[in-house]
């Protein structure tokens, strides 16, 4: 490079790191706004939610269908609002990862209990299988919203009268979490889309795309993947965590002798 | 001589510390800022991947207009301004000799650094940067000196 392309480089560069200092003000005050409401509609739901329960009418009672209704959509604004805080935590980039000892198959059930009227109505029965003999160590609270939304996805874009099957699984030093159900998923060839928020120009229905991308930004804070297939009748949805999420810092290193050797003949600055 | 215990830090980390500390890392086109309180004896060094974050996914300490900020802010918060801040830079080698000359990543990592320390006002007292090998380094937190090595290409 001559000197006149260095400069007009230098330029260049200053200029990027202006315009990405106003890109991050701006998504500052939306980060701000989303965390804001979030917290607004939290806390109120979590007073409804422990209420309503004791509202159950007596079985047989003919309230009792308006009451699952009532229910049911609670539950339902419950996990927009879940999802609404995480991605508005995951913008604002302080999304801390805890690390515990989990069962999957435990997170798998509560899942499933905030789904029961859905599932009852659109008449799906839930199969849950693991192979799993101990407990991984990941962060449950994010692993059980990376569950809850594709479990979400398979009750809803999944056909009624069938089955939706969850298998637990490890392979080697990862958990293989499997959600299948019948019904025509999203074509292959929007993967990217299907995991990006609001995103459009897909076909048939679909939702924000809050929930999918939710799920794969969480994937990514666990070290862990997550990805689709479908055929002719099916969907399966694939997440891959780790099973022991912390690594001793030696193990990343390697046995790099540079790492090692000494500092002996170093420059010292 | 490696004194003490050192911490090794990663791409996208950030490690603020106190003597007897020290902290080590391995660069190619990434760039480490070191930054030094000489009145209270903290340090801190950051480890970034690209200069800017491009507005998609996470504002992640991988990217220096990020990091730099961010390790700034909590040396602050240790009781550190940037009067009684001096910073050393490391890194930032053109690492691929053929083709994409064009990215230019490891001038940009600089250019970035020494942008947001000239901003902040903090002084770069010494830096070894460009060039096409990368570099061990090692923050010594007791006295704020950086020991640095060059690596062959083998070794990386």
């Amino acid at each position: 490079m001559n000197e006149q392309e260095n400069e007009e480089f230098a330029f260049l560069s200053r200029k990027i790191l202006e315009l990405n200092k106003q890109l991050m003000e701006s998504e500052k005050v939306k980060s701000r706004f989303l965390s804001l409401i979030a917290s607004e509609l939290n806390n109120p739901m979590t007073a409804l939610l422990g209420m309503i329960p004791h509202l159950a009418p007596p079985a047989g009672d003919s309230r009792e269908e308006i009451f699952e209704l009532a229910h049911d959509e609670a539950l339902l604004l419950e996990s927009r609002i879940q999802n609404l805080v995480a991605a508005s935590e995951i913008e604002s980039g302080v999304m801390d990862v805890t690390h515990a000892s989990v069962n999957p198959e435990k997170l798998v059930e509560e899942a499933l209990e905030e789904f029961q009227y859905k599932l009852k109505r659109k008449n799906i029965s839930v199969i849950v299988e693991s192979s799993l003999k101990e407990k991984i160590v990941t962060d449950p609270k994010k692993l059980y919203l990376i569950l809850k939304n594709i479990i979400a996805n398979a009750c809803d874009y999944g056909d009624s009268d069938a089955i939706v099957t969850i298998n637990i699984d490890q392979k080697g030093s990862e958990v293989i979490v499997t959600v299948k159900n019948r019904g025509h998923g999203p074509n292959v060839k929007y993967k990217a889309q299907v995991f990006t928020r609001f995103s459009e120009g897909m076909e048939g229905s679909h939702g924000l795309g809050l929930g999918l991308s939710i799920a794969r930004e969480l994937c990514g804070l666990i070290d862990g993947k997550i990805d689709y297939e479908t055929d002719a009748a099916s969907v399966i949805f694939t997440v891959t965590i780790p099973v022991q999420a912390i690594q001793a810092d030696s193990e990343a290193c390697g046995s790099n002798e540079f790492l090692f050797e000494s500092f002996d003949d170093a420059i010292e600055l | 001589m490696i004194h003490g215990s050192s911490i090794f830090i990663h791409v996208g980390q950030i490690h603020v510390d106190q003597a007897p500390q020290a902290i080590s890392t391995v660069l190619g086109s990434c760039v480490a800022v070191c930054l030094y309180d000489r009145t209270l004896g903290i340090g801190g060094m950051n480890h970034y991947l690209l200069p800017f974050w491009n507005g998609n996914g996470l504002q992640s300490p991988k990217f220096g207009n990020i990091s730099i900020p961010k390790m700034i802010e909590q040396m602050m918060a240790k009781g550190s301004t940037p009067k009684t801040l001096e910073a050393k830079i490391f890194g930032g080698a053109s690492m691929r000799i053929s083709g994409s000359e064009a990215m230019m990543i490891g001038e940009k990592n600089v250019l970035v650094a020494h942008e947001i320390l000239n901003e902040y006002r903090i002084p770069i007292v010494a830096e070894d940067i460009g060039g096409q090998s990368g570099r061990k380094i090692q923050f010594n937190l007791e006295r704020g000196k950086v020991l640095m090595k060059y690596a062959t290409r083998s070794e990386l």
